[in-house]
């Protein structure tokens, strides 16, 4: 290999533009941050963190499989009402297959659930909107069948542990978010599958053409995205020790929310995990400060929406900048 | 004409004083001759410039259009001719410059107030709603009037237009768009065009789809209009047309005017092809015009009877090691969707392909990528360019669908295709950019290109390589293609451009409505005869009635072909059960090899007999009412067979012609 050749390939660290997207929601965090704990004297004390980390679990998993779903150019609308599929799986399963029975049991409805999904849209070519409008209808009924619409409150300890137990004096629900976030950054960065997922929803067309495998990798998004709902069920339903056929309801648009939030881009192949993530800490931030301040809760849908909007708007702003120049 | 003369613009607008002209570079052909036409200015355009993202497109223009007179817009691909006629219809707005109409400036926010100043586009690609009958599509921008619209009142005036032009639709009114012909769409296209009784008419490239019968159409309405006192602009890079109709001149070249307004008749094609395409390129294809060290290798591609449902119905050829093989065509004759199919992008229906001697199959793109297949799309935004991933990322897209690993880095597998970049002469240090967007077109095109060599293919299919890309590019991948002939790539090449593909294929074939109807070596071809080969039958179907007709009534063998001293083309032809199949459709001839060649020679309007007394023969020539030359029509008969009256076979070619 010649010298400029290897030149080229080699690895380069990479500069503070092409971080810009998580640069921006750092800062936009960090401000959010200053604000909060200057207006509310509780929002820095050491249970108020918990309790901020303790409400990101479950939007934060889920909100993992909306970004790989998003990426390929999709929406996964059924999240939510997969949330209670699968812990009601896990919920009626318990007793007979134990904890981690129950568990695996719960990860293969919301994963069966997902590959529904992805087939029908890689295969069958449904849009993923109208796909996951009716697979959150269908989930939500099977739900309601399947638990005589009552909810469970005998569920196994263990369950109630993972949710709200500690090691060393961390939680394990947020030592289990943080692992998650760590892989699914490698995954995005560093491996063929997230190379190609990005692909896929930059432009499926040359994506096709050369030669990455399309069908595969989107069912697979979709399966990951149920996978991970059941998961989130499980720590929601030990941290409330119920479940409820209602269950997870609205999870969709929060998780959809962090994700547009985040900077992903709904047409696909824009966004990043480190993006979503601070999307999720931005939204519940919000929401609890919104507590801590003592203002009507029913504000919170308005302060949520908006910055939603002006987070798109402030991309969209920042974009047509950087075409101008 | 209107009454009431607008005051009229001035004389002369001299383009010199554009404060962008091109002084170095051009200034040795811009004639300009201000002045010597009566003809009344309808648009003027000034100081035209328009980016897009860092690309210029049009650096200061200026046009001036007069009434009744076509002006050419002249260029190679990517020179600008569609951005600015775009500019001039409203379709975009310039980023500077000033237009006006009958001297009054003019601003066009929109197409529709372009309409509404009097200037009407025929596009490119056709932009008309399938699922609406031709008198809406006709009509469409009615639509945005207030008040109702009776359908009848549309259909007479819609009839009114028509009758205006002089021609004869092979079609109705109520027909939906989605069922008639590409050139039928694009005759829509014109009518919609005229549905507003517009004073300037620009054509962007209108006959890229158009038969040449069905371009003689064209040409009558355009003259019609012309007559009529209204201004065209007809874009084109097409030669004979340009000279066969434009009043009129400009030469376009990267964006810069480098021949303003000249009139036609002072120029030569010599001189235009050099104003279009620049000295260099036209030393870069004369030395790509040596074709290929003719040692035919083993067959990399051998496609028999291949049928893709819809477009393709039965295509077959082959290409061998080192071999350059060309597909021509119109617009819609199913050559991409070949393409497409033999990379696996298409599902075949029926027949066969080998590559490299082994059955192939492929069922997608990494089958094919696997069997030692590349592909370049024709649509470099829809098909090559990934906009999120880095200029790395988009080198190496082949490489991610051939790795089998789990993780993955640029040096994976990156030495290779980096050495094929630079090959290609792109900057090593560009590579680094996060945005391919960023780069000009050549630069994307050459990113794209050494994306398919970067897996070493034994085959490489490139459909519009070098659409919309600049000079250098251009001379880049003619040389980078004929080096890796040369190593024993074998390369199918389509093109809409006839010259480029006589420029740098060994052989062409020729398709035509889904079927491959010839394989011609280019030595012997021009553009004008590659135009003839590829026209659609469907367009010639009073043509192939007329075999027909010459068969059933007289036996024999009946052939439409075109004449040159030493060169016989035989685009079709037509043998009675039993007859002498004397001429094979689709084929160049050696008169001197034919042994009723010096038969040939001497058959105009008569019976001759060939050489060995066997046959008798006899030509009609085909000219249109525009006296243009279509070839000759034949018959030939077993010298024992009756002899028909020579003026009964030219009555009923002449009624033949009699729609032309």
């Amino acid at each position: 290999m010649s010298e400029p050749v290897a030149e080229a390939l080699r690895p380069r660290k990479r500069r503070g533009s092409e971080f810009g997207l998580e640069l921006r929601m750092l800062v936009l965090t960090l401000i959010l941050l200053v604000v909060l704990s200057l207006s509310s004297k509780y929002f820095l004390t050491y249970n108020n963190i918990m309790n901020v980390l303790d409400q990101s679990v479950v939007v934060g998993i889920l909100a993992i499989g909306q970004t790989a779903v998003v990426l390929t150019g999709g929406i996964d609308l059924s999240v939510g009402a997969l949330v209670g599929w699968g812990g009601m799986v896990l919920a009626l399963t318990s007793p007979s297959l134990g904890f981690v029975g129950s568990l695996l049991a719960g990860i293969v409805a919301g994963g069966v659930a997902g590959a529904i999904n992805g087939l029908l849209v890689a295969r069958v070519r449904i849009a993923p909107f109208i796909v996951t409008l009716g697979m959150l209808s269908v989930a939500r009924s099977v739900t309601y069948l399947v638990s005589d619409a009552a909810s469970i409150t005998d569920l196994p300890p263990a369950l109630i542990q993972i949710s709200t137990g500690t090691v060393f004096g961390a939680p394990i629900d947020v030592l289990f978010l943080a692992a998650l976030y760590a892989a699914s950054w490698w995954y995005f960065t560093s491996t063929k599958g997230g190379c190609t997922i990005y692909a896929i929803g930059s432009n499926t067309e040359a994506a096709r053409i050369a030669g990455l495998a399309i069908a595969r990798y989107t069912v697979g998004v979709y399966v990951v995205s149920g996978v991970l709902a059941a998961i989130a069920a499980a720590f929601m339903a030990g941290r409330i020790r119920a479940v409820d056929p209602t269950t997870g309801t609205g999870l969709e648009l929060d998780s959809i929310a962090a994700v547009v939030i985040g900077g992903a881009s709904l047409f696909g192949g824009r966004g990043s995990i480190i993006g979503t993530l601070f999307g999720v800490v931005i939204m519940v931030c919000i929401r609890n400060g919104l507590n801590l301040l003592g203002i009507d809760p029913y504000w919170q849908g308005t302060a949520v929406g908006c910055i939603i909007v002006a987070a798109v708007a402030g991309e969209r702003l920042l974009s047509w900048r950087r075409a101008g120049q | 004409m209107r009454a009431g003369a607008a005051p009229r613009g001035p004389r002369f607008a001299a383009p010199e004083n554009g404060e962008d002209m091109p002084s170095a570079s051009a200034p040795a052909h811009v004639v300009t001759e201000a002045g010597a036409s009566p003809a009344r200015e309808l648009l003027t355009a000034t100081g035209i410039r328009k980016a897009f993202g860092g690309m210029v497109a049009l650096s200061g223009v200026d046009v001036v259009l007069r009434g009744g007179e076509v002006h050419a817009l002249v260029g190679a691909n990517g020179a600008g001719k569609s951005t600015l006629s775009r500019i001039l219809c409203g379709h975009i707005a310039a980023d500077a410059g000033e237009i006006s109409i009958r001297a009054r400036p003019v601003r066009f926010a929109s197409p529709r107030d372009a309409l509404a100043a009097g200037v009407a586009m025929v596009t490119q690609e056709t932009t008309l709603a399938p699922d609406l009958p031709v008198v809406q599509n006709m009509f469409l921008s009615r639509m945005g009037h207030p008040g109702r619209l009776s359908r009848r009142g549309l259909e007479r005036d819609a009839a009114e237009i028509i009758a205006d032009m002089g021609i004869d639709l092979s079609f109705s009114l109520s027909d939906r768009v989605r069922d008639l012909s590409i050139a039928e769409r694009q005759l829509v296209e014109v009518l919609k065009a005229l549905a507003n009784r517009p004073d300037i008419v620009v054509f962007d490239e209108p006959t890229t789809a158009l038969s040449p019968y069905e371009t003689e159409r064209l040409f009558g309405m355009i003259e019609r209009l012309s007559g009529r006192g209204k201004a065209i602009v007809l874009v084109s890079h097409r030669m004979e047309e340009i000279f066969r109709i434009s009043d009129r001149i400009s030469v376009l070249r990267e964006g810069r005017l480098v021949g303003s307004d000249i009139a036609t008749k002072q120029l030569d094609a010599a001189t235009l092809v050099t104003m279009m395409v620049g000295r260099e390129l036209s030393d870069v294809f004369s030395r790509h015009m040596s074709h290929g060290a003719a040692r035919a290798g083993a067959p990399v591609l051998r496609v028999a009877n291949l049928r893709a449902a819809p477009i393709v119905k039965d295509v077959s050829f082959t290409i061998a090691q080192g071999e350059i093989v060309g597909l021509g065509g119109l617009v819609g004759a199913g050559r991409s969707e070949v393409a497409e199919t033999i990379y696996g992008l298409r599902r075949p229906d029926a027949g066969t392909m080998e590559l490299a001697g082994q059955p192939y199959r492929p069922r997608s793109a990494i089958d094919a990528l696997r069997a030692g297949a590349g592909f370049v799309g024709e649509d470099r935004r829809r098909q090559g360019i990934v906009p999120d991933l880095s200029v790395m990322a988009n080198l190496l897209l082949n490489q991610l669908g051939l790795h089998r690993g789990f993780r993955w880095s640029h040096d994976t597998s990156g030495g290779g295709a980096v050495a094929i970049a630079r090959s290609l002469g792109l900057p090593l240090q560009r590579l680094a950019d996060a945005k391919l967007l960023q780069f000009s077109g050549g630069m994307q095109q050459k990113v794209i290109i050494a994306r398919a060599l970067s897996t070493s293919p034994r085959l490489l299919l490139l459909d519009e390589p070098t659409r919309g890309v600049d000079i250098e590019t251009r001379s880049t991948i003619y040389k980078v293609m004929r080096e890796r002939a040369n190593e024993g790539l074998g390369v199918l090449w389509i093109s809409s451009d006839f010259e480029e593909l006589l420029g740098i294929c060994d052989r062409v074939i020729v398709m035509s409505d889904g079927r491959s109807v010839a394989d011609l070596p280019c030595d012997d071809l021009d553009v004008e005869k590659l135009m003839m080969f590829a026209a659609p039958r469907s367009s010639s179907h009073a043509l192939s009635a007329l075999l027909a007709q010459l068969v059933a009534r007289f036996g024999g063998t009946a052939f439409w072909a075109y004449l040159e001293a030493a060169r016989l083309y035989c685009f079709d032809s037509m043998t009675a059960p039993g007859g002498p199949a004397i001429l094979e459709r689709g084929t160049v001839q050696s008169l001197d090899r034919l042994r009723f060649g010096e038969a040939l020679r001497m058959a105009e309007n008569r019976f001759a007999i060939d050489a060995d007394g066997s046959l008798q023969i006899m030509t009609v020539p085909l000219r249109t009412r525009r006296d243009h030359y279509f070839g000759h029509f034949g018959l030939a008969l077993p010298a024992t067979a009756a002899r028909p009256a020579p003026a009964e076979i030219i009555g009923l070619v002449q009624a033949a012609m009699a729609n032309f």
